[in-house]
């Protein structure tokens, strides 16, 4: 090769070698050194050509776009992504006070309603007391208001009106 | 006022001009082994594609062949050959002409005996004349499995040589 290419300049001398031997095994011969003859001017212009060529599509076809310009189409994408993220977690933030807020409520009704029970079956056995007291006040006044049968009396012990005398009723056959 | 030449993947315009007469005609031979039905117009996009890249390559011989294997292939996959390569299209008769501008009916006869899994190999580095490293990234496989490939289509030749028998020791 007449132009200058590393991986040919740094073959081991093994490799030639190796590429002598195939060559006598094939019958090749020798290698033959490149032809330092000039190019003939129908190569040169269809080099020229396909340089030109190449050219062309360099300016005319369309570049990939770079890296930048692939974060700038995906900025829009990630700040709606980055938005609906802090809304999202703004709003489970909110509903975790929410539910907070419900537990709480929720156990000051049970402790209200704990209460209200004691409070509740504290006046019923006061009531129920007194329901006794009076059932036991209502029999001691009936004792005492028993009827007794009057008897008047021949002469009075006294003057006064009180000439008559108790006795018990007798009971009735 | 001196313009200063334009760079081509060559270096100047003058070895880029001796790089195009050399490897043209090996390339367009080259795509013609693949049974390429236009190996000039391959052969020609192959250098526009190296021309046109933005990004220098290391080795731009291997990339011209590797392109121009790409496009055979691809130009017959349309004829629903997509698993053809050198090593099938390569018979007598398939690809003539490009065999016979480089190798006698002797050598042809002995690379269509070698296993078709190491022509190739042995194609580019013997006839192409081109180092391990750039058949490497032509067949897009590690520069040991090349040497392995080289190394026992050579044992192959000298079986054909030496058919009664004998031992061959990889070397």
């Amino acid at each position: 090769m007449s132009w200058s290419d590393p991986a040919r300049r740094f073959e081991p001398a093994e490799d030639s070698q190796l590429r002598a031997e195939l060559r006598d095994l094939l019958g090749l011969g020798p290698m033959m050194a490149p032809s330092a003859a000039e190019p003939t001017a129908e190569l040169k212009a269809l080099a020229d050509d396909l340089r030109r060529e190449a050219q062309r599509r360099s300016r005319t076809e369309r570049k990939r776009p770079t890296w930048g310009l692939l974060a700038a189409a995906a900025l829009p994408l990630l700040a709606t992504l980055v938005g609906l993220g802090g809304w999202g977690f703004q709003q489970k933030h909110r509903a975790d006070d929410l539910a907070a807020q419900t537990q709480r409520q929720e156990q000051e009704l049970t402790r209200l309603v704990a209460s209200h029970r004691t409070e509740l079956a504290r006046e019923r056995q006061a009531k129920e007391e007194v329901q006794h007291q009076l059932q036991l006040a209502s029999r001691k006044e009936i004792r005492k208001s028993e009827p007794f049968l009057v008897i008047p009396v021949g002469s009075p012990l006294k003057v006064t009106g009180d000439d008559y005398q108790r006795v018990k009723q007798n009971p009735q056959h | 006022m001196a313009q200063s030449p334009p760079e081509t993947p060559f270096g100047t315009q003058e070895a880029f001009h001796s790089a195009f007469a050399e490897l043209y005609p090996r390339l367009v031979s080259y795509a013609r082994r693949y049974g390429a039905i236009f190996p000039e117009d391959i052969a020609q996009e192959s250098f526009v594609i190296l021309m046109q890249r933005e990004v220098a390559v290391e080795h731009p011989t291997a990339f011209l062949y590797g392109t121009v294997r790409t496009l055979s292939l691809t130009e017959r996959r349309p004829m629903k050959n997509q698993n053809l390569s050198l090593e099938v299209v390569s018979e007598p008769g398939l690809a003539g002409g490009a065999d016979d501008q480089v190798l006698n009916q002797e050598v042809r006869e002995r690379m269509r005996l070698l296993s078709p899994t190491f022509r190739e190999a042995l194609w580019l580095f013997v006839v192409e004349g081109l180092s391990i490293r750039e058949i490497s990234d032509i067949l897009d496989i590690p520069e040991a499995t090349v040497k392995t490939r080289i190394h026992r289509a050579k044992a192959q030749l000298k079986d054909q040589l030496n058919p009664s028998g004998g031992v061959h020791v990889l070397v």
